[in-house]
């Protein structure tokens, strides 16, 4: 009888927070999907056309871009972000004011607003007045100097720096609180076994913080699926779709071409790639998992 | 027993008390409005007079000034940038709420609200006023016109494609102002070789170079009656031989060397700094740089600044005194308005649009439709030569009033493509596929 009523206590406590979360994130998604099947421009009759928008994304050289383009952000993200926030982690775990400061250095981004961080990596970019290049004049690497934001070869390259540089502090600090939690007993005990440097950081840290790393790869994952505002700040997806993701070119034809239908079978496609995305990595989670056990 | 009332009470006011906070977010507003028991009519209107320029700032004087005259109507008016505007402007149409009043576009937007059956004719209010309605320049009424009904009026005029040049340099290298394609090639390879930007860009935001390059470009080359065709793809396509060699064209003055590095990761903005700080020889924009030209660049820049069009291009079919653009702007009449709300709307429209608007707008240093005088005593010497200029320059088609928002998309990334090294054949090809798309819709 008590088991009921504190069940029932918790799910009228819950329901608001449901309430809210299925009017806002589930009624859109499955409205958004139903108007995937219909040509619509917003004004006027939309006109029901079956899958042909799902047709036509498949088709689109653009869409395939946008998939590429998204995929070498999450590669770059997993093996730029993770790694590089560990290390920091390592080597910045102790406080002295020299590790505070530069703490404080790298966490800096996060506090930015992704308009900030993309204006002044613009600025660093500049073809005229841009610092990069300046540098590179300086440096007499003249040759090297090129049109980072601006030729379509190597435009999403030049958009991976800061992108990486904007999310390493939130996974610094992830991995330092992580470090922190390793009971001070376990240090002491690798120091009677004579387990110090590089050695006790694999045998001993890493497989401690293994859990958390797992955890950070699925945020850094589904962060940079939903990359947009960074993207859409320093190049709007151009030149000529060389930078376009999958969340802005359901932009671009939803706001600039008014293809609402279209935009909304993108929306759904998008969906679809990161339910798949994270189910495989859950399901690899798991698989390890049970293997140990 | 009474344990258990408790417990439901406090679940009941955990839940009421979340419930009452989620209320309080959502209807905020809903209470001020009612309160007000006096007769008050209120109109809102949706506008893009945000910036510092001249004519933003005579445009709100106009509103603050209908405001003191008219204390009865409340004035309810919002400011967004125009890229802004035109994707709020969508939104709220597909969810059938209008604002009273928006400034809306000629041509392409005018047409799908016509027909999304959002917007009301003003047939009524021009014909009893015709002095007004006959002073228009002529087909200026033309693109806010559909089915006979006539929807709006242009509160501006805005050729999109002119060479502002910095006089001083062109004399410094010895350089004659072009008139004709060979000139400008030459003059691009003179202000190349002394490190001059010989026509600054910014094509980040990538209509720039579509409105104000290639527009009035291509329509030197195949002639306006060819694209008009080739909109209705009706006797033309875009992959015809004159369009392809208007890319090539463009391709061409790219390759040269015409724009400065990284022209395609710099904004509108930006490209005006550039040639505010003389560091280009030449900028290609549109009337309404105008403004900002008189007001924010140094005077030493500002007092070599002079204006022309593009130079004739030998064998192109066009007529080489004209340039591209679109009579301007107009205020959009939602189909909702009736009886007060209506004539306060219908006032308000003629205080902006009607012969006053028209010549506080011209006074702002920006060109009108209407049949105006201008003061050269008051005028910005740079504009009197702009009005001067446009006494003998006729209008063509900018490409993206006429083509469908889809094809307006393909022709600005083909033509950063185009300037990046694509081909003019793929790219020609992709516009055609995307406006016969269009049409056939």
């Amino acid at each position: 009888m008590n088991a009921l009523r504190s069940r029932r206590f918790i799910l009228t406590g819950l329901a608001p927070a449901v309430l809210l979360y299925t009017l806002f994130v589930f009624v859109p998604v499955i409205w958004s999907a139903y108007y995937g099947f219909f040509n619509w421009s917003g004004i006027g009759e939309a006109k029901y056309i079956g899958l042909d928008n799902y047709a036509e994304i498949l088709r689109d050289p653009v869409f395939w871009r946008a998939l590429k383009n998204n995929v070498i952000f999450v590669l770059a993200s997993v093996f730029g972000q993770v790694p590089l926030a560990l290390a920091l982690a390592v080597l910045l775990h102790k406080s002295n004011w020299l590790q505070r400061f530069l703490r404080s250095a790298v966490f800096l981004p996060m506090v930015l607003s992704t308009v900030v961080i993309g204006m002044i990596w613009q600025y660093f970019y500049h073809p005229q007045i841009g610092i990069l290049n300046f540098l590179l004049d300086s440096l007499g690497l003249s040759s090297w100097k090129l049109d980072w934001l601006s030729d379509r070869d190597i435009a999403i390259y030049s958009l991976l720096p800061p992108l990486i540089w904007s999310y390493v502090g939130l996974y610094l600090i992830i991995f330092m609180s992580a470090l922190q939690n390793i009971p001070g007993e376990i240090h002491d005990a690798a120091k009677i076994d004579g387990v110090s440097g590089a050695r006790k950081l694999a045998t001993i840290t890493l497989p401690i913080i293994k859990n958390t790393v797992q955890v950070a790869v699925i945020l850094c994952i589904s962060g940079s699926l939903k990359s947009f505002d960074l993207v859409y700040i320093m190049t709007k997806g151009g030149p000529a779709h060389a930078t376009e993701l999958l969340a802005t070119y359901m932009y671009n034809s939803t706001f600039t071409t008014y293809r609402y239908g279209f935009g909304s079978a993108i929306s759904t496609t998008i969906m679809l790639i990161s339910l798949l995305l994270i189910g495989t990595s859950q399901w690899l989670a798991n698989r390890n998992k049970s293997k140990q056990t | 027993m009474k344990k258990g009332i408790a417990f439901k009470g406090l679940a009941f006011m955990v839940m009421a008390a979340m419930l009452a906070l989620l209320l309080a977010g959502c209807g905020g507003n809903e209470t001020s409005g009612n309160g007000d028991k006096t007769e008050k009519v209120s109109i809102t209107i949706w506008h893009n007079w945000t910036g510092q320029d001249a004519k933003a700032v005579a445009m709100r004087k106009i509103i603050e000034d209908f405001r003191t005259e008219n204390p009865a109507i409340e004035v309810i008016d919002e400011g967004l940038p125009t890229d802004g505007l035109r994707t709020r402007l969508r939104t709220v149409a597909a969810a059938d709420e209008m604002p009273d009043l928006f400034v809306m576009w000629p041509d392409a937007m005018t047409k799908e609200f016509v027909k999304g059956n959002l917007l009301q004719p003003i047939d009524e209010e021009l014909n009893a006023n015709s002095e007004w309605k006959n002073n228009f320049i002529p087909n200026a009424l033309d693109g806010y016109t559909v089915d006979g009904k006539i929807y709006s009026v242009p509160m501006n005029l805005a050729p999109s494609s002119f060479i502002y040049y910095n006089d001083a340099l062109f004399k410094e290298h010895n350089v004659k102002v072009p008139e004709t394609w060979a000139e400008m090639e030459t003059a691009v390879q003179t202000f190349k070789d002394k490190g001059i930007i010989p026509i600054v860009l910014g094509n980040k935001t990538n209509w720039v170079a579509q409105s104000t390059i290639f527009s009035t470009l291509a329509d030197r080359i195949t002639g306006t009656d060819w694209f008009l065709k080739a909109v209705e793809q009706d006797g033309a396509k875009f992959t015809d031989p004159e369009f392809i060699e208007a890319l090539t064209k463009l391709q061409e003055l790219g390759e040269k060397g015409a724009f400065q590095d990284g022209f395609n990761s710099i904004d509108e903005t930006q490209m005006m700094q550039l040639y505010f700080q003389g560091k280009a020889a030449m900028v290609i924009n549109g009337g309404w740089a105008l403004a900002n030209l008189v007001n924010n660049a140094p005077p030493e820049v500002l007092d070599q600044t002079h204006i022309t069009i593009l130079p004739a291009i030998e064998g192109g079919k066009g007529d080489p005194e004209t340039t591209a653009g679109v009579v301007g702007t107009g205020l959009g009449v939602s189909k909702k308005l009736t009886g007060s709300k209506k004539e306060a709307a219908m006032k308000l429209f003629y205080e902006m649009a009607g012969p006053e608007g028209q010549q506080a707008t011209l006074n702002s240093s920006t060109l009108v439709s209407y049949k105006l005088d201008l003061d050269k005593e008051k005028a910005h010497p740079l504009f009197v030569e702009l009005y001067e200029l446009m006494q003998h320059v006729k209008i063509t088609p900018v490409y993206d009033s006429k083509l469908g928002s889809a094809t307006v998309e393909v022709v600005n990334n083909g033509l950063q493509e185009l300037l990046t090294g694509g081909k003019a054949e793929d790219i020609a090809s992709k516009i055609q596929n995307a406006q016969a798309t269009a049409v056939g819709n």
